[in-house]
């Protein structure tokens, strides 16, 4: 592509005789994919007419293509000093710099030719991370899905993130924020003692701070401390009732604790602020399966099913609906589901290892 | 006036006295204690309380003296239900020979049976070893066995409740190289009054025969039960109802020190079982004449490939043929019914025993086919490891069970633990089968991979309050690497104990301390048209139903006789359904007695 372009934009340029002959050549060269060749005539070319500002240009090119580029850059800057327009030469110095370590030189010359993805890798290596972000968003709205952009645009989050929660660890160490971050930390690295004691702290320095109680009941979740983790999760509930997250964690713990019949309005509730979210949904019909309420269970599962199809959310759906069906004792509809089940559920038949 | 062991207390207060935060109002013992502590440094004397008696889980407000307050908490603070005591005369030291190798068989032993193998009235002790395993390997291993602190062990008991090793005089010494021991079943396989010993091991099973003079043979070879591969627990029962115990060999999977693996990285750990291929249990036909048939081909066993930890038997759909239940390992579980013709299906799915109740399959370990909520249908109990949940299958009758663990308690108690040997039983006798599991997780190293994780645990002893099951003071204070729990009164004080298998360690003993007001009965079953153990009876007591079996739990054989908590009961009545179809009914029988029962020879 590059190739493509640098013979469109030669034929514009002017020069000596004797340049333009190795110029030529080097082109010549070049579609041979001799590379040798072509730097040698490249700096011929430059050398017989020094203000040859496309020499140089290729020149650099041609050491990028053998990816050497830190030779590259010489002959690239020359270019730019004799023309400082070329595109080209911005772009190819801007990838060389970055090449080299040299982020921070890199940047202008990137940002002119609007090249984001690399832009955006100098900013994160120049610590620019909010420019980065913004790189790599733009990036990605013009080649969506892009792996590469994803995983960059997910790093220079993360950087940004950790930037953000040290200065804060640094600036404010004794505020709920800093304690919050720590028991984040710490419950990340299913440290849960002192997960808990750093959520205790900052609940204890601001006690209506939203979202507090919600990790907190999590950390007992995680520990099987299921009356605490309600206790949590209720509070959180009370603090922010149109939360969906905090009305589907109090009723997934009061469900772990058996209690079904109080799990499901908690839940009702979770679906209505948030519908038809899968897991909310499975928990609805398990609890009202529990509860005896076998018609919500039923949709809850049905409705499990049509938002899900084909993954293991959906493949217990299929195994509820099966054991409420076989309770109800509509047999067909029960070997039905089960059948369901069977096909999507990976463990049924012969273990793997004998397969 | 006051119970005793009200496990809850709901405290409020009133005529001016300091109120309590409403997070206190649910106060295990100790803490009710402290918290009465707190009431008499403030010098407050005029609380009432609210207390929750775990018979009833109905409120009973009393306004409380002093010295009521005193008392009652006295009570509650009183001794847990066991009392971790020494075995007097027990030397006894699990091998597991743990190895930077990571055989999986290193962490899976090993098996226990209380019996009385000399009918002196007395429960004696089998201790199943492990095997030697050398450090510097020498593949294939060969378990040497014939070093005395690798072999099995019978403890006889004494009078004084001492304990006297009887191995060698029982012929039971040394369990042959080769054998790295597992399990142990109990039962009278030739009917002779005599309880004989089956044996499992990694390798070749062996059958001990009681002579009914002390001593033991090993008739193997002409039984024709020595099986092979991996086995694990076993049990006898009679599953064609032919008056003959037959006999069910779980195994695990095929295994070689050959083939081992290690996984986990570089965590190094024992690898998961779906990393070996599955194999069958084996089922042995009684032919009577002392040898035994292989019938697990016909039998349609062998049509299922499993990862068989644990078994436990019983009639669930009430047809009169004996059930059986197999906790499969890392997979869905499986419920063999007896088809009352020699053969069985394999219909846990239809039956909603195979997987969690989110169809998931499950590291099902050790088992107990026993009824928990008193509605005379035995249900299903599975241990299993972190992160799942005990799987309790209530039965529902006509041959369907549902998922109970959640409403049972269990989510609660038990997501976090491994389990290995269970049991129902009533320890405090209530009338109430209570649950008590041995537990330790898998791997040795997990707290490194998972710190929410612990190796070592303490066992979980849950009371059963109306079929929910809600935490107690086991009595064990040091966390053990636990694997088997066998169930039997010790001591004859009418109470149940409980003793627990530790790799690299003793049996701990957990002596039930009894000293409650509520009666019990125990029932020794004497077959004489179904087999002599009774095994597979159905025997009801006041409401309550148990099946008549030794097996069950991991790798262990439990007392056969049938306990029974009477509550406040000074009498009752039982009816028995003896395999054969007999039925039999005992009218005002006295409680707190040791009680016999022959079959009748004619219906």
């Amino acid at each position: 592509m590059i190739h493509l372009f640098l013979f469109a934009w030669l034929a514009g340029q002017a020069g000596t005789s004797d340049a333009m002959q190795h110029l030529q050549a080097g082109l010549e060269a070049r579609k041979q994919h001799q590379i040798d060749a072509e730097i040698t005539e490249f700096q011929k070319a430059t050398e017989s007419d020094p203000n040859l500002a496309d020499g140089f240009v290729n020149l650099g090119a041609a050491y990028m293509e053998k990816h050497d580029y830190g030779a590259a850059i010489t002959p690239l800057k020359r270019a730019l000093e004799l023309s400082p327009d070329l595109p080209l030469a911005h772009q190819l110095i801007g990838y060389a710099l970055l090449s080299e370590g040299y982020s921070a030189e890199a940047i202008p010359h990137l940002q002119r030719v609007g090249a984001l993805d690399a832009l955006g890798i100098a900013q994160i290596e120049s610590n620019q991370l909010t420019e980065a972000v913004s790189s790599f968003t733009a990036a990605l709205a013009q080649r969506p899905g892009d792996p590469d952009l994803l995983y960059y645009l997910g790093h220079a989050s993360g950087l940004l993130s950790k930037d953000a929660i040290d200065n804060l660890l640094a600036t404010h160490p004794d505020s709920a924020r800093a304690h919050q971050a720590l028991a984040e930390n710490y419950f990340v690295l299913r440290q849960m003692p002192q997960a808990e004691m750093e959520f205790l702290e900052a609940l204890r320095l601001r006690p209506d701070l939203p979202g507090l109680h919600l990790e907190l009941g999590q950390v007992y979740a995680n520990s099987a401390q299921w009356p605490k983790a309600e206790v949590e999760f209720r509070a959180e509930r009370k603090l922010r009732p149109g939360n969906a997250e905090a009305a589907y964690r109090l009723g997934a713990a009061l469900l772990q604790q058996g209690k079904a019949h109080d799990a499901l309005p908690e839940l009702e509730r979770s679906n209505e602020l948030k519908p038809e979210m899968p897991e909310t949904l499975y928990s609805l019909g398990k609890a009202a399966s529990l509860d005896g309420d076998s018609t919500t269970a039923e949709g809850a599962w049905q409705k499990v099913i049509e938002v899900e199809k084909n993954t293991s959310l959906a493949a217990q759906a299929h195994f509820g609906l099966a054991g409420l069906y076989r309770k109800q004792g509509k047999t067909a509809q029960a070997q039905h589901e089960m059948q369901e089940f069977q096909k999507l559920q990976g463990t049924i038949g012969p273990p793997r290892s004998e397969k | 006036m006051l119970r005793r062991r009200p496990y809850r207390a709901h405290l409020f207060v009133s005529d001016g006295c300091r109120l309590f935060p409403p997070t206190d109002t649910r106060l295990s013992p100790p803490r009710f204690v402290l918290a009465y502590l707190r009431i008499l440094k403030d010098d407050i004397h005029c609380c009432a309380a609210v207390l929750q008696a775990k018979e009833t889980r109905e409120e009973m407000p009393c306004r409380l003296t002093r010295r009521d307050f005193l008392n009652y908490a006295a009570m509650a603070a009183a001794a847990p239900i066991f009392e971790v005591k020494p075995l007097r005369g027990i030397d006894f030291l699990l091998q597991n020979s743990p190895t930077p190798r990571k055989f999986l068989l290193e962490t899976m032993p090993g098996g226990m049976a209380l019996f009385d193998y000399n009918n002196d009235g007395l429960l004696d002790i089998f201790l199943v070893n492990g095997g030697r395993i050398t450090e510097g390997l020498h593949v294939p291993e060969n378990f040497e066995r014939s070093n005395p602190r690798y072999w099995n062990r019978l403890y006889r008991q004494n009078r004084d409740g001492s304990f006297l090793d009887v191995t060698e005089a029982a012929g039971l010494a040394n369990a042959g190289n080769g054998n790295y021991g597992m399990g142990v079943a109990v039962g009278d396989y030739d009917n002779d009054g005599h309880a004989d010993l089956y044996v499992t091991s990694y390798g070749k099973n062996i059958l001990y025969h009681n002579n009914g003079d002390g001593t033991f043979r090993n008739v193997t070879a002409k039984a024709g039960v020595s099986g092979g591969g991996w086995s694990v627990s076993a049990g006898f029962f009679d599953y064609d109802n032919d008056g003959r115990l037959d006999l069910f060999v779980t195994r695990y999977m095929d295994w070689d020190t050959d083939h081992n693996k290690i996984c986990g990285g570089d965590w190094h750990t024992y690898c998961p079982p779906n990393a070996f291929p599955a194999t069958t249990c084996l089922l042995y036909h009684n032919r009577g004449d002392g040898t035994f048939e292989d019938v697990t081909e016909r039998s349609g066993l062998a049509a299922k490939k499993g990862r068989a930890l644990g078994v436990a038997f019983a009639d669930y759909d009430g047809d009169g043929f004996t059930d059986i239940f197999v906790a499969n390992d890392g997979m869905q579980q499986y419920l063999f019914h007896n088809n009352g013709d020699g053969t069985f299906t394999e219909c846990a799915l239809e039956s909603g025993v195979a997987f969690t109740a989110d169809g998931k399959g499950m590291s099902g370990m050790g088992a107990v086919f026993q009824d928990y909520d008193n509605d005379g249908r035995p249900d299903v109990l599975v241990t299993v490891l972190p992160r799942e949940i005990y799987s309790l299958y209530h039965n529902e009758g006509g041959g369907i069970f549902n998922y109970a663990s959640l409403e049972a308690g269990l989510g609660a108690l038990t997501s976090l633990s491994a389990g290995w040997g269970v049991g129902l039983e009533d320890f405090d006798n209530d009338g109430w089968k209570d649950l008590f599991v041995a537990q330790s997780h898998v791997l040795d190293n997990v707290q490194d991979i998972d710190a929410s994780l612990r190796y070592k645990e303490l066992p979980l002893l849950a009371l059963n309050h109306k079929g929910h099951f809600e935490r107690a003071d086991s009595g064990v204070t040091k966390p053990l690497a636990a694997r088997g729990v066998a169930f039997g009164d010790i001591n004859n004080d009418g109470c149940m104990d409980a003793l627990i298998s530790c790799l690299g360690g003793p049996p701990v003993l957990l002596l039930n301390r009894g000293g409650g007001n509520n009666h019990w009965l125990s029932i020794a079953l004497q077959g004489t048209r179904s087999n002599r153990d009774g095994y597979g009876a159905r025997v009801s007591v006041n409401g309550q139903t148990r099946v008549a079996t030794s097996a069950g739990s991991y790798l262990c054989a439990n007392d056969k006789r049938l306990h029974f908590g009477l509550g406040s009961s000074e009498n009752a009545t039982i009816e028995i359904l003896w395999p054969s179809g007999a039925k039999q009914i005992l009218n005002d029988v006295r409680a707190d007695q040791f009680l016999q029962v022959r079959e009748p020879e004619r219906s």
